[in-house]
């Protein structure tokens, strides 16, 4: 992405910080919405957009886990693993994404580059566990093991959103 | 024992009050208008008087913090509302921002004209984007009615809230740490002092309170002080949301007046108990982050100081369930694992100290323990508590180093054995 694409998202928001550089995070969640991943040249174009070295910029990038440095599927499906999932079944629910996608332990970017997996660390729906969230999408719960696979194949089946929000 | 709806006010009106008509025909903006209506300092000391602790897991009195703020700064001062809610457990600050938006809008913007604020911030966690943009809309039907913005509802007083997003990091949610982030840096937590209500965002006087602490001043203000501190205990007044989830048969968000309910109420009589077979086993009452409590201490009253005496905390109220079917072991593991990838990496005896407590765990996991690992990992919590900036590793610590103490026999039996692996519970009604 460009840095005037970034300029124009952040400027309407400017004033609301007595810093510049806290819009850091905004810059970089919006340059991610392209490919669905930061490379150097976004992290360039962030920097320039925000006024910071592209070191400065990556160092922040690398902290979050919402912020991906390296590609990823088109759809990133994110498996609550914590405490009241692992109760309520969230392994049994990566088993089977093991099994189908031949991904270790369930996790990784599948063979077709259409989908990454990964776990997530308590996502925030512990009524609704075992629960799963694609993308920034409203997290969703209970789902069973057919649930998921039933999940993926739509995910696999559906368009590529136009911006890419994670 | 009675389910209360305070700050869970949607409950009564309907099931949500996302909608600015709604929330002002169930009453909402009363307590902004109480409060524009008196002076900053009478404000304050209304926060003071209701007795109302932190919600978010310290439970500091939050008139006491609000009032650590300089009065004669020549910066300006901030609202901070910490929505990056992401305590294993818990989900109530969730569902108030889904469900009753405008009830901590009206909150944090009460919060505001009582320490002369600039401005407020609203920081949510990156995975909430559903929620946040709920807020997002509910921000501009505010600003639209005249109630955030210039002179709001015709007071003078200028103010206005700004939603900042997440990316995804637990430690963000650690006071210090969501200022760095909002600063635009790694979320890391700072060294104290000086403490947020001097030197917080931009190194400007901050107040900085959760969700559900920010949610319950409207009422506060509507009813008065008095009113709110009759409820509860001398020490614990006003109610607190449960946010209940694992192995009950009605998980879910129960709000409850401090001090009248047991956890055993709680759980049996509010939550539905457990499936036929199975019974109470362990419990972490207070999010993840507190020691684990066992049924011995089942007729505990959940309020703070009770909780303490059982030895555990009231924490953020994420209350975490887990039946005999459940393994004790791989639950402690599974925690392990979480403040090992949360650890931000500062301090080195959190960073190498949460790796080893998941590696030695897992090992008795797979059935490679040895009777020496249990004295191991008590070695561990030593060096780990206590010698950090923040309370990360203290939170790392308490459920595993109470689970070894409270659950021993499960542990030998694990590193004799290897650990079972329990059949989860999947098929459960959603309370």
């Amino acid at each position: 992405m460009t840095a005037d694409e970034i300029r124009a998202h952040i400027d309407p928001m400017r004033h609301e910080f007595a810093e510049s550089r806290s819009l850091v995070l905004p810059a970089l969640k919006f340059a991610q919405t392209e490919k669905g991943h930061l490379d150097r040249d976004d992290l360039a174009a962030v920097a320039d957009a925000v006024g910071l070295t592209s070191a400065y910029v990556e160092s922040v990038a690398s902290f979050y886990d919402r912020l991906y440095l390296k590609p990823t599927g088109k759809r990133i499906v994110s498996v609550c693993v914590t405490l009241s999932c692992l109760l309520r079944g969230s392994d049994e629910l990566l088993r089977r994404i093991e099994e189908r996608e031949g991904l270790p332990h369930g996790v990784g970017t599948t063979d077709d580059g259409e989908l990454t997996v990964q776990e997530a660390q308590c996502l925030g729906y512990c009524d609704r566990a075992p629960c799963v969230q694609v993308d920034v999408d409203e997290t969703m719960g209970p789902l069973s093991a057919d649930d998921v696979e039933r999940l993926l194949d739509d995910l696999r089946a559906g368009d590529r959103p136009e911006r890419l929000w994670r | 024992m009675p389910i209360k709806n305070i700050v869970y006010a949607q409950r009564e009106h309907g099931g949500d009050l996302r909608s600015l008509d709604d929330y002002l025909a169930a009453g909402g903006y009363k307590g902004l208008e109480a409060t524009l209506g008196m002076s900053p300092d009478d404000a304050l000391y209304q926060f003071h008087r209701s007795g109302l602790r932190g919600r978010g897991g310290a439970g500091f009195p939050m008139g006491r913090k609000a009032g650590f703020l300089p009065k004669d700064s020549a910066k300006p001062s901030y609202v901070v509302c910490n929505a990056d809610e992401s305590e294993p457990g818990t989900f109530k600050d969730r569902e108030i921002m889904e469900l009753n938006p405008f009830q901590l809008i009206e909150g944090v913007t009460i919060a505001g004209f009582a320490v002369g604020a600039a401005r407020g911030y609203i920081y949510i966690r990156g995975e909430y984007e559903h929620q946040a943009r709920i807020l997002d809309e509910a921000l501009a039907a505010a600003r639209a009615d005249g109630r955030l913005g210039g002179d709001i509802m015709g007071s003078g007083f200028e103010y206005d809230i700004t939603l900042s997003r997440g990316a995804g990091a637990y430690i963000c949610g650690e006071e210090t740490g969501l200022l760095e982030s909002l600063e635009g840096k790694r979320g890391q937590p700072r060294l104290k002092p000086p403490f947020p209500a001097v030197g917080g965002l931009y190194q400007s006087p901050t107040l900085i309170n959760n969700v559900e602490t920010l949610s319950a001043l409207p009422p506060i203000m509507t009813h008065g002080a008095d009113w709110y501190a009759e409820m509860g205990t001398e020490k614990s007044p006003g109610t607190k949301i449960f946010s209940v989830s694992g192995h009950v048969l009605k998980p879910g968000n129960y709000e409850i007046v401090l001090g009248d309910t047991t956890l055993r109420e709680l759980l049996y009589d509010i939550c539905g108990g457990f499936r036929e077979g199975q019974d109470f086993k362990a419990c972490w009452v207070g999010g993840s982050s507190v020691p684990v409590l066992g049924a011995e201490h089942l007729d505990t009253p959940l309020d703070y100081e009770s909780l303490q005496e059982a030895g555990t905390f009231l924490g953020s109220a994420g209350c975490i369930v887990m039946d005999t079917s459940g393994c004790i072991v791989r639950s402690s593991l599974r925690l392990a694992h979480f403040y090992r990838h949360e650890s931000c990496g500062k301090c080195t005896p959190c960073r190498e100290g949460t790796m080893w407590m998941e590696k030695v765990l897992q090992r008795i996991v797979d059935g490679g323990g040895r009777m020496e690992d249990l004295d191991l990992l008590d070695a561990m919590f030593g060096r780990i508590s206590g010698r950090v900036l923040c309370a990360l590793a203290d939170g790392a610590v308490a459920p595993v180093q109470s689970a070894v103490e409270l659950f021993r026999d499960d542990f030998v039996r694990a590193i004799e054995k290897g650990a079972p692996e329990p059949e989860p519970m999947m098929e459960a009604p959603v309370g």
